[in-house]
């Protein structure tokens, strides 16, 4: 039925058609003859649409380049005719051509969009006058994701403001310390606050580095302040503890001790002197500070709403090396990197779940400090990096927890700080540079497709 | 349902797909699974991801019934068969999100009560129904999730609005799992009934 109807409607154009043009044909003739000439006619093109049976062309991706498989001489319509000779309509407005010799549609798009492209073409059996169709189908072009991303700045009327980005330098003993802690795109595409944050402290009179790093969580209301919170005072206890005379002392020997044999005995006695009375309590007090502050809010909050992870490392030189200790909940990632014998030492475990973004809380409290050994330590003679980093850089840059122990990531780690990267920042690490947090900062920027968390980074070097 | 509400729901996930590539966090990250159902469960667009993606033709049913147990039964396979978890070497999914449309009523009911436990179990990050038609029926899905909508006709435009909502649900819900284990939806539209 409806191919006759289709035949119908073909025979209704010719017929229109057919009288133009042969009247068309006697205008020409007259026109040599005649003194009077009618204007010649443009003769009338009708169109029909006919579907054309085709699979659809892959989705592009602005100003990345594109090319599809594409031949006109084996298509078909749905009716089974084959096409002639075809035209596309809208493909050059977005960038793109098709090449029948190559047969392939090819080109750079230039416009992201459901695009609807036309195709008018004549069947085999087309001669003049006979309908010129038409198929129209869509073409999927993505945006670029990276022009897709505002950048709105965080009210700074919100409970609990923090700057979006955030860095600081530390010159001090035999090695400096730089901090650097930027907001990631995801946040900022929103105006939501960064989570992250970090501190510093190098305490001239005992000759400690302090460096922590926490990342609140992005789901939790207050995690921002819960981060801020959990840095400084881990930071202060840690201070605090390590120029109290009973504490110091009683440390620096077992660092010794353990130093000359590393015995059983004097592997527990640092662990217990470092763990109690430093580290554990540090990041206990932290998560006592946290719970303070959520019951003290007018209409008081669960701690959860404070949700954060920690990572805290001190470090002190002495004459047979350098000793390292760290406490860590959470995802993220501390090592120290010795380019020199191609090794690294990850101090702690990251506490990761089955799905992405899943990990532990220094706010979860009690459980926190029972369920595994967190304190971890390690002596070593010397080191090119003690690195601090929270999930937005661990992710993109090493993955997975078992990447983490990989020597050859942390190889490619410090040769991307060194300016090894496609934006080509560079940290330089000699030893009076002060602008290396800036630098640090700018190298947050980077770029990797799917990872837009905040970012946030100490290193002692 | 038959007919035009199909085409509508086709024109609905459409307006998702493009709406999600308007996100950018959604254009790297969002993978998306399409499975029809009557009697038996029909996947017409396997997990793909956002930038290859494209919305096929919905066939019209051809059978009567509402097999929803079966479906969600093969919804759980899909699951375990397609989402990554976490290990050491590689790296995990984000929790799914499901949304189911149907009109609440399931006619394999014994299917149905040993599947609602199995789904439950499959950590999706949210599950969300969606009831078509008036006088909806609640108390089966509600045996699997407390997020219920409901749309009295499933003309293009509700459609529509349904989907703008889906993707901003799924813009959320990508990003912020963690600490409260509990995933924020937004406000449903002013065109759907929130059933509570």
């Amino acid at each position: 039925m409806e191919e006759n109807k289709e035949q119908e409607i073909q025979k209704e154009v010719s017929a229109e058609e057919t009288p133009q043009a042969e009247k068309g044909e006697t205008t020409d003739s007259q026109s040599e003859n005649s003194q009077q000439p009618e204007e010649p006619k443009m003769p009338e093109i009708t169109y029909q649409t006919l579907a054309i049976l085709m699979k659809n062309l892959p989705n592009g991706k602005v100003k990345k380049e594109y090319e599809a498989e594409f031949d006109v001489a084996t298509l078909k319509t749905e009716k089974g005719n084959s096409i002639a000779s075809a035209e596309f309509e809208g493909l050059q407005a977005v960038g793109l051509d098709y090449f029948p010799e190559e047969k392939k549609i090819k080109g750079i798009p230039t416009a992201a969009g459901d695009h609807k492209i036309t195709i008018r073409y004549k069947l085999g059996d087309w001669t003049d006058g006979k309908p010129v169709l038409l198929y129209t189908f869509t073409l999927i072009i993505n945006p670029d994701p990276r022009v897709l991303w505002n950048n709105t700045p965080t009210p700074e009327t919100i409970e609990y403001y923090k700057p979006d980005s955030d860095k600081a330098f530390v010159q001090a003993g035999d090695k400096n310390m730089a901090a650097a802690s930027q907001r990631g795109r995801s946040h900022a595409h929103e105006g939501n606050s960064r989570d992250d944050d970090f501190a510093l402290h190098f305490d001239t009179k005992t000759d400690w580095y302090a460096l922590v790093v926490a990342d609140g969580a992005g789901s939790a209301k207050f995690s921002r302040e819960g981060a801020r919170i959990a840095c400084q005072t881990a930071k202060e206890i840690c201070e605090a503890q390590l120029s109290k005379d009973g504490i110091a002392e009683v440390l620096d020997l077992a660092i010794a001790e353990y130093h000359k044999d590393d015995s059983d005995k004097n592997r527990i006695e640092l662990y217990q002197s470092l763990h109690s009375e430093v580290l554990a309590k540090a990041a206990w007090s932290a998560f006592e500070n946290i719970v303070k502050e959520a019951q003290a809010k007018v209409e008081p909050v669960k701690q959860k709403e404070y949700a954060t992870t920690l990572i805290l490392s001190i470090a002190k030189k002495f004459e047979f090396g350098w000793f390292v200790g760290a406490w860590w909940v959470g995802d993220g990632g501390i090592g120290i990197y010795q380019k020199e014998n191609n090794q690294v030492e990850i101090l702690g475990e990251p506490d990761g779940g089955e799905f992405a973004g899943q990990t532990r809380f220094l706010t979860m409290g009690e459980e926190i400090f029972k369920d595994r050994q967190r304190t971890y330590f390690k002596i070593v003679k010397d080191f090119t990096a003690l690195v601090l980093m929270t999930d937005g850089i661990t992710d993109p840059k090493f993955e997975t927890d078992a990447n983490l122990k990989r020597i050859e990531k942390w190889n490619a780690l410090w040769e991307d700080l060194n300016g090894a990267n496609e934006d080509g920042v560079k940290v330089d690490f000699t030893d009076d540079n002060a602008q290396a947090a800036d630098q640090l900062l700018r190298w947050l920027d980077f770029w990797s497709k799917g990872n837009h968390d905040d970012r946030t980074i100490a290193i002692l070097y | 349902m038959r007919g035009e509400p199909i085409e509508a729901i086709r024109v609905g996930l459409e307006t998702l797909v493009a709406s999600l590539r308007q996100d950018p966090f959604a254009l790297e990250n969002a993978w998306l699974s399409v499975i029809t159902f009557n009697r038996t469960p029909q996947p017409i667009l396997p997990l793909t991801e956002l930038e290859t993606l494209q919305i096929p033709a919905i066939p019209q049913p051809e059978a009567a019934g509402t097999h929803l147990g079966e479906a969600l039964e093969f919804v759980c396979k899909k699951v375990d068969a397609e989402v990554t978890l976490s290990s050491p070497e590689r790296k995990g999914d984000w929790m799914p999100l499901l949304f189911v449309m149907c009109n609440g009523k399931v006619s394999d009911t014994q299917l149905f009560s040993q599947t609602v436990p199995l789904l439950k179990r499959k950590h999706f990050g949210k599950i969300v129904a969606c009831l078509v038609g008036h006088h909806p029926v609640t108390e089966n899905v509600r045996q699997f999730t407390d997020n219920i909508l409901s749309m009295d006709t499933a003309d293009s435009s509700t459609i529509k609005t349904f989907f703008e909502w889906v993707s901003t649900s799924v813009s959320v819900g990508n990003r912020s799992i963690g600490a409260t284990d509990e995933l924020v939806l937004p406000p449903p539209p002013a065109e759907m009934n929130a059933i509570i």
